[in-house]
């Protein structure tokens, strides 16, 4: 039983664990020099009790000598604290870094979303969140080790004086650590909980941001006020409560080390006034052993309180480590190819599906598709059209059977190759932070104006007050529907590609736009380009060479 | 600078009380702390020099050492009450900047409205809100705490130890600390710019690589996106504002070694002289090393400054916008009263384009009575969309008068205005949640039945049915809905407002005409006397309409 609890407290540290294990070996040397650090102000708090007790006895002493010993002590001091920090900080960027270029990675070429949310929850645990990993690693890392260490230093100088005095080290300084654990639980559970809270408000947010104008014209600014207050008032709850447990940790610990120093000085006090006799080794306690004693307790408990005080930086590091553990178990399938732009695949344009089921599971028919062919995939909604169009852009890969795009299988060596010879007009808009010309051309090479007028935007780009440098909301806002399905269109046909590939290129459009639309695809096609589109427009669909039906061979396998 | 001051104002405004209360708890634990650590070195020093000189029965332990139990637990309980009130506070009123700026985007006139992005206005409200809890937090409290415990530890020291030795203590750490902030502060405050700056490409080019992975995929871009991704993170860590900051903590250290060693220096030398008594001398030393704990706080608020500047001036400039009604107001608002007529007037419109360098509509004049519905027809571009957007008092207007239900568009405070008249806009946003959350945000707490009903009125009962119900959960940007899903259930949340004139922007496009014919019987059928204003394009729609008005 009590094996199931230590193996079940094994699996839930090892998140974070696991995740520092990049930076262990440099954060393990920093906290051993911050610990040596730390361990020198023994040697320093030596001097200053032996002038004192100098002053008291009237030994002479060099004052100059003493504060000149005092001062080189305590610039070594900082200097090994000081490389301490930076090798600290230098580790846990590596390890940020890390995890960062691999969230960066994977985000860009999985092909459906993660589960742990939209574009605003993955930015937030790329970025505020793994920040979090920062502190704990320069922060509490370091004092770990030096609570392991310096006040064992402490307790032995203290023993040699006085046992008494070791002993009111002894008993107090091991009730601090019992009592860390137990907040220390509570302080991850509420750290969790605030991570969530983080996440979700942020995709919440991104959303309504970009849908302010419906927001202000359903008349609903107060309601969806009324909520964000709501969530933001949550969140401040929650890290309230992570700081409130931080806050009273740190008070209780500032609490156990003042009743600690207070004894000692009682001890100290008492015994140089000559009332208490016991305790030296029968040796008596000379007054500059005294003050040594009384300077050294406070750093006794000073690495326990570092690591209490940063004890909510481990909680939340451990949230974040769980967070990241499960984004990292939650894998979606991968696009193939890494979405570099290369030579063009050669051979003919020629697309066929052999036996695919999408990775949605929906099965789809037998579709071979010649070089030049215009063809229209129609069906029921949720039938596979857009997976079917997804998997002839290599976007994703079937789950069973292959896709054949001229003589080559669609595969990760392939697909960066076959992409560059498509056009791609995908169903819902989204346009990047950058000039309308960025988005457009996205770096290549070629003839903008011819391919804004075939797609009939010309004069809507023209008639924009930056035209081609306007920057568009992510959605397109700032032209109509109809107007920034135009640009895609614009896009598609932009490098003369051989394979137009469209999903609903007409949806939501007007009739005119939707002809508009329509005859910029079928040019390509009069061009000789392979055009594949996929649509609930059957008008569209008969001005295509041939129809193919998605969904409606349920009994066949 | 400035933009710092004006937001630490709104801060203070919003939770003054707290703050004040946290600023003196926060002097009140400094002091204690000082107190503490130079009461128990004389305490120590003196009862040795009382045992030596076997004066050990006749020296006064209890009162010393009953104070200094007290300061140990005073301070204690006092840092924690000031943490937790100074911590509240500052959450409180970010949370009410946070509301404020919010609120500032809903208001925003249509064309900055247009041009807000989700993930800039985003990395707005989360990410620079979040730096500002550092001006109070971790620049303006400790630094006038600080201030104050210095200068009262100074008038201590003057008269209890020497003047000399108050003076030294007190002018090293303030001129001190100067010398040590003021080179960091010049350094670091670029620095940390930068770096926020950098951090803030990163997230948005990252928030761009996840929307368009796949049209960035198809194109060949992908693997440069995710190089500009890295490129922005490389950036940030390429800047060296944490080496700035550890050699402020360097010469810190350094300063409270030089302070401390002076302090030794000076006491001993006076001891020695016999000026002053030994145990004196010890309550100096251990004051001097104590007050390190009123300066190195500013040591985090130096190496923020520059970010918390950065989103301090990026906030207010939001902020500063004009929250009023966008509408170009005339300068008089005559005749506020309702009176009869038809429920939408227009005479003499005249539009500029958005460019606003030529006229887009030029005396247009129609009328839309109760129950009637009107569609307005013309190529793409000539301006139906801008005369919807204008009636909605979203557009400003040039000339003419445009009224509500008789009463002059300008004498309409906005919300009175939409409860009265509601636009479905060319595009609109389905945000992720239930069904009915999404049916609800027009009309707060509606009833299942009357949700039922408008859906059955557009025709998305079937669906709704086969999914789930009103419990039936929609993506992001309403992923799961087709596009004429989509437009029909933004169709069907504008009908939940119940509006006496209702303005259409091209309402069934993506529907095919029988379901166009029969979403259309239902709007006037659920609003059987709203007055309806349609820009259309479509046979289906027009067909509907009572009456065609040409633009051209």
């Amino acid at each position: 039983m009590a094996k199931d609890v230590n193996a079940e407290r094994r699996r839930r540290a090892s998140p974070l664990t696991d995740l520092m294990k990049p930076g262990q070996k440099n954060l393990r040397r920093a906290g051993l020099l911050s610990a040596v650090a730390a361990m020198l102000w023994p040697l320093q708090a030596w001097l200053v009790a032996e002038a004192l007790g100098s002053l008291l006895t009237g030994k002479p002493i060099s004052a100059a000598g003493v504060a000149l010993g005092f001062a080189a002590i305590g610039l070594l001091r900082g200097l090994l604290h000081w490389q301490a920090e930076a090798l600290a900080q230098r580790s846990a960027d590596t390890v940020v870094a890390d995890v960062r270029a691999n969230i960066v990675r994977r985000e860009a070429r999985r092909s459906a979303e993660s589960a742990i949310g939209g574009a605003g929850a993955i930015a937030a645990l790329a970025t505020e969140k793994l920040q979090m990993l920062v502190p704990y690693a320069t922060r509490y890392l370091p004092a770990q080790i030096r609570v392991s260490t310096v006040p064992l230093l402490i307790l032995m100088l203290a023993f040699w004086h006085s046992w008494a005095a070791g002993l009111i080290l002894l008993i107090s300084g091991p009730l601090i650590p019992v009592f860390m654990a137990l907040v220390g639980m509570a302080a991850k559970e509420a750290s969790a909980r605030q991570m969530v809270e983080i996440g979700s408000i942020n995709d919440a947010l991104v959303e309504r941001l970009s849908a302010l104008l419906d927001i202000r014209l359903l008349g609903a600014g107060q309601t969806v006020e009324a909520g964000f207050a709501a969530s933001a008032g949550d969140l401040r709850r929650r890290t309230m409560a992570v700081l409130s447990i931080a806050f009273l940790s740190s008070t209780v610990l500032e609490l156990f080390a003042a009743i600690g120093v207070a004894m000692m000085a009682v001890y100290v006090g008492f015994t140089l006034l000559g009332t208490i006799s016991f305790g030296t080794w029968g040796m008596g306690l000379s007054p500059a052993a005294g003050i040594f004693l009384l300077l050294l307790a406070p750093d006794f408990y000073q690495p326990l309180r570092d690591l209490a005080s940063a004890w909510h930086d481990r909680a939340s590091a451990a949230a974040v480590a769980d967070e990241i553990a499960a984004w990292e178990a939650d894998e979606t399938t991968v696009m193939p190819g890494q979405g570099r732009r290369t030579a063009p695949l050669a051979g003919p344009a020629s697309i066929r599906l052999s036996g695919c089921v999408s990775a949605s599971g929906a099965r789809l028919p037998e579709v071979s598709i010649a070089p030049g062919e215009s063809v229209a995939l129609v069906g029921p909604s949720g039938a596979g059209k857009t997976s079917a169009l997804r998997l002839m852009a290599g976007l994703a890969v079937p789950a069973q059977g292959a896709v054949i795009v001229g003589d080559h299988c669609l595969t990760d060596e392939t697909a960066d190759a076959w992409r560059s010879r498509l056009g791609w007009m995908p169903q819902a808009p989204h346009f990047l932070n950058a000039s309308i010309r960025h988005n457009l051309t996205l770096g290549r090479q070629g003839d903008l104006s011819a391919a804004l007028t075939q797609a009939g935007v010309d004069a809507v780009v023209a008639g924009l007050p930056q035209g081609l440098s306007t920057r568009l909301g992510e959605r397109g806002a700032g032209l109509s529907g109809g107007e920034a399905r135009r640009l895609t269109l614009a896009r598609a046909i932009f490098s003369k590609p051989d394979v137009v590939l469209a999903d609903e290129p007409t949806a939501d459009l007007d009739a005119e736009t939707a002809r508009i639309v329509a005859d910029g695809l079928i040019a390509v096609a009069k061009r000789g380009a392979t055009l594949v589109i996929a649509t609930h427009d059957m008008t569209l669909a008969r001005r295509m060479d041939r129809i193919i039906r998605i969904g409606d061979f349920g009994g066949i396998a | 600078m400035s933009a710092l001051w004006q937001i630490f104002r709104i801060i203070i405004r919003d939770q003054r009380v707290a703050l004040l209360r946290g600023a003196a708890l926060g002097i009140v634990v400094l002091i204690m702390g000082v107190t503490l650590l130079g009461l128990s070195g004389w305490f120590i020093t003196a009862a040795s020099a009382a045992g030596l000189a076997g004066l050990g029965t006749v020296f006064d332990v209890f009162r010393p050492s009953a104070m200094v139990r007290f300061l140990a637990l005073g301070r204690t309980a006092a840092r924690y009450g000031e943490r937790l009130l100074t911590h509240d506070a500052t959450l409180r009123a970010l949370e009410t900047l946070r509301l404020r700026l919010l609120r500032s985007y809903l208001t925003a006139p249509l064309q900055r409205m247009q041009r807000i992005r989700g993930p800039q206005a985003l990395n707005r409200l989360m990410a620079d809100i979040d730096a500002l809890d550092g001006v109070p937090l971790r620049l303006v409290l400790p630094f006038c705490s600080a201030l104050v415990v210095q200068l009262m530890a100074a008038m201590a020291l003057w008269f209890l130890v020497s003047p000399v030795i108050a003076l030294w203590i007190t002018i090293g750490w303030t001129a001190g600390a100067v010398l040590v902030f003021w080179p960091s502060l010049v350094m670091a405050t670029p620095l940390s710019r930068q770096r926020e700056a950098a951090a803030q490409a990163f997230r948005t080019r990252l928030i761009d690589l996840i929307g368009s992975r796949r049209d960035l995929a198809v194109y060949g871009r992908l693997a440069d996106q995710v190089q500009a991704v890295t490129a922005a993170e490389s950036r940030r860590l390429a800047i060296p504002l944490d080496r700035v900051d550890r050699a402020t903590g360097l010469a810190l250290s350094c300063l409270a070694t030089l302070v401390g060693a002076g302090t030794l220096w000076l006491g001993l030398q006076a001891a020695q002289d016999g000026l002053l008594p030994p145990a004196f001398a010890a309550l100096a030393f251990f004051a001097a090393l104590a007050l390190f704990e009123t300066i190195a706080p500013l040591r985090r608020a130096a190496s923020d400054l520059g970010r918390m500047a950065e989103a301090a001036r990026r906030v207010r400039r939001d902020l500063a916008r004009p929250d009023g009604k966008p509408v170009e107001q005339p300068a008089t608002a005559r005749d506020t009263s309702a009176a009869a007529g038809p429920a939408l007037a227009i005479h003499d419109l005249r539009l500029m384009r958005q460019d606003g360098d030529a006229l887009l509509i030029d005396g247009l004049g129609l009328d839309v009575a109760a129950g009637e519905t009107v569609a307005l027809t013309g190529t793409s571009g000539c301006g139906k969309s801008t005369i919807l957007l204008s009636i909605a008092g979203l557009s400003p207007v040039a000339g003419g008068e445009i009224r509500v239900l008789g009463r002059d568009l300008s004498a309409w405070p906005e919300a009175a205005l939409r409860e009265v008249l509601t636009l479905l806009p060319q595009r609109s946003a389905i945000m992720a949640g239930t069904l009915r959350e999404t049916l609800q945000l027009a009309d707060p707490g509606q009833s299942d039945d009357m949700l039922w009903s408008v859906l059955k009125c557009v025709h998305l009962e079937r669906l709704a049915q086969e999914r789930g119900g009103l419990d039936t959960r929609l993506g992001h940007f309403g992923e799961g809905l087709s596009g004429g899903e989509a437009r029909r259930l933004a169709l069907a949340r504008a009908l939940l407002r119940r509006p006496h004139v209702l303005l259409l922007d091209e309402p069934t496009e993506g529907l095919d005409d029988e379901t166009a014919r029969a979403v259309l019987a239902g709007i006037r059928a659920f609003l059987p006397d709203a007055a309806i204003l349609m820009a259309s394009h479509r046979p289906v729609e027009k067909a509907q309409a009572d009456r065609l008005i040409l633009l051209d």
